[in-house]
């Protein structure tokens, strides 16, 4: 965070409701909003349907910037030959109560989908269009280990504004101009005070380094710890950083065709099954491996940044408790 | 109860009469996960409390094979609840197993908890002891509930457009994760008919037509096969509440065919089973 040399902008709860409500009438406002007993990022209309007070969602914002099913073309026939159409995103978007962690996991995305050649243009258009109002935690969760990965429960520097709670309100950093830009004309009051600290877990938890995960590739861990593996596809959907998928053309009607995006799965029995029917991953321990992989391995060598952000959510929410965390520290033990 | 389990445990696997025991172990976040122990040694990570929910027959699909060919499929221990051992008697019936192959220690069961509360399919569960075990442990509890498919007459006192409503609702939450199918012990096809791309019958979109479609489907491709051991909704990360449709189904197999899955091996499943006198004529 900044230094705030002892003095913080902040706007009061009702401002901050008002404003609120005054970007979901002039743009697609997206925040925190319970469903069912799920709290999950939500377009909203009124400000009233935010949670305010929440821990983490149940999934991550990962699906406003790459959506789990997007029409990436669509074709149809006209009476004479055929029209092509890209759709594109109406209007702005702004993602309100983003997590640190989430905000980091657009960053770690951004290495493949928009500092490698070819950037995607429908993950760019949609992280473009998108303005961030980060929340801090307040403490981190049960599950979180972000801090063991080098990041802040309160870090300001991946989205566009930081609000911190504070007594009454919400301490404003304004991190870009694009934030300074969505906060317009809306009135900060500069009061004295430090916004407070999160409550981080004591304990690291160990990150082996990308280079030494290579010589544990065929310990027979990873065949032990996928035993208990469903299989599905629950981790790489919740997770702010998994990001395969595949393209089908689908036909909607008899006069059209549209090409999907959707969201894939490494864990998918036959996610790497090839033409021929070889499947070089056939059983849950290869599967299952590669995804650990793939996040602490491979996309760091390849790309930078570690795939994962310590958000907790594929221990939260897996069946059968197979735990990012105790795999990282079952690793460092070997 | 659980040093019994140990005991018998340790003996198949020290006597090889077992490969693998499959069972429960303390996880990492206070509940308890499916635990698969290969060395006598280990018998001691074996637990047995309430909050053993996972059925752990699902897991019997991957020993069905033999390890090296030419050998029989390998022997496994395993731990099964009343209702898990509803499942089981389907997979021996659909010949998926060889009853000769599996060692099963039946549990008997007071129900499971969550939060300090029970399961709302153990409140109304009737059975307290397996059909079918190798090796009973514990004692008969002395209350059982009773089936009343309350849930499922609530959701058919529903008009049909407000039905539609309730799952539309519902299945939007859905993200198509298969964790439930994947949690089930009677979703064994090898390829799934939601995922064959050749043709498409679902296709691969993460939409509302083809959530509703896909749980639609399972639930009737497990018509007379579902043991209603409610893996499915308690593997569901956004908690939809799959069992009232495998439920409904099942309450309307007991009122047309007198059958309630699972209870032996023998019994012909209705919807796999043709009777003269059923035949309409044309």
């Amino acid at each position: 965070m900044g230094d705030f040399a002892g003095k913080i902008k902040v706007m009061a709860r009702d401002q901050l409701l008002a404003w609120l409500d005054d970007l979901a009438g002039r743009s697609t406002l997206i925040g925190p909003k319970p469903v069912g007993e799920k709290i999950l990022y939500k377009p909203v209309r009124h400000s009233a349907e935010i949670a305010l007070d929440f821990t983490k969602t149940d999934l991550s914002a990962k699906e406003y910037f790459l959506p789990p099913t997007e029409t990436i073309l669509s074709m149809k026939r006209e009476k004479k030959g055929f029209s092509v159409e890209e759709p594109s995103l109406d209007g702005e978007q702004v993602l309100f109560g983003l997590r640190p962690c989430d905000a980091r996991a657009l960053r770690v995305m951004d290495a493949l989908f928009l500092d490698k050649e070819p950037a995607d243009p429908y993950y760019a258009e949609r992280r473009g269009k998108t303005t961030l109002i980060g929340l801090a935690c307040r403490e981190m969760g049960e599950q979180c280990f972000c801090t063991s990965l080098g990041l802040a429960p309160d870090e300001a520097n991946d989205v566009d504004l930081m609000l911190t709670e504070i007594e009454g309100g919400y301490a404003v950093q304004v991190v870009t101009d694009k934030g300074k830009a969505l906060l317009g004309a809306v009135a900060l009051q500069e009061v004295e005070g430090v916004p407070p600290k999160p409550i981080v877990h004591q304990e690291k938890v160990p990150i082996l380094e990308a280079g030494k995960w290579p010589e544990h590739f065929d310990a027979p861990y990873w065949a032990r710890l996928s035993d208990r593996c469903l299989s599905c596809r629950l981790c790489t959907y919740v997770c702010p950083t998994c990001r395969c998928f595949d393209i089908r053309d689908a036909e909607v009607s008899d006069k059209g065709i549209e090409r999907l995006r959707a969201w894939d799965s490494c864990m998918a029995e036959g996610y790497r099954r090839i033409a021929g029917g070889h499947n070089p991953r056939p059983t849950k321990a290869e599967r299952l491996r590669n995804r650990f992989y793939c996040k602490f391995c491979y996309y760091p060598q390849d790309f930078g940044p570690i795939a994962c952000v310590g958000c907790g959510r594929c221990i939260a929410q897996c069946p059968v408790n197979v735990d990012a965390v105790e795999v990282l520290e079952g690793l460092a033990a070997l | 109860m659980i040093e019994q389990i140990r005991d018998k445990a340790r003996e198949l696997l020290e006597g090889k009469q077992v490969s693998c025991f499959i069972g429960y172990e303390q996880g990492t976040r206070g509940k308890a996960r499916p635990a698969f122990i290969y060395a006598p040694q280990e018998v001691e990570r074996l637990v047995w409390d309430e909050g053993c929910a996972h059925n752990l027959t699902t897991y019997l699909h991957q020993f069905k094979n033999p390890v090296k060919r030419g050998e029989p499929p390998p022997r496994v221990g395993i731990m099964v609840k009343p209702c898990d051992a509803r499942s089981l008697n389907v997979l021996f019936h659909e010949k998926q197993l060889d009853r000769a192959r599996v060692y099963i220690v039946g549990l008997t069961c007071g129900g499971m908890k969550d939060d300090g509360q029970l399961l709302a399919r153990c409140q109304r569960c009737s059975e307290r002891v397996p059909v079918v075990y190798d090796l009973l442990v514990g004692e008969k509890p002395g209350t059982v509930g009773q089936e009343d498919y309350a849930d499922v007459a609530e959701m058919e006192g529903m008009s049909p457009r407000e039905r539609l409503a309730f799952w539309a609702r519902e299945f939007e939450r859905c993200i198509r994760c298969y964790a439930c199918r994947q949690a089930c012990p009677a979703c064994y096809c090898f390829e799934c008919v939601a995922e064959q791309l050749d043709p498409p019958w679902m296709g691969i979109a993460i939409d509302l037509p083809q959530k509703q479609f896909f749980h639609v489907m399972r639930a009737y491709h497990l018509a007379g096969r579902c043991a209603g051991c409610n893996a499915c909704e308690e593997a569901c990360p956004m908690e939809i509440p799959l069992s009232l449709l495998n439920r409904k189904i099942a309450k309307e197999v007991e009122a047309l065919f007198g059958y309630k899955t699972g209870q032996d091996a023998i019994t012909p499943p209705p919807l796999a089973t043709f009777k003269k006198e059923e035949e309409v004529p044309l």
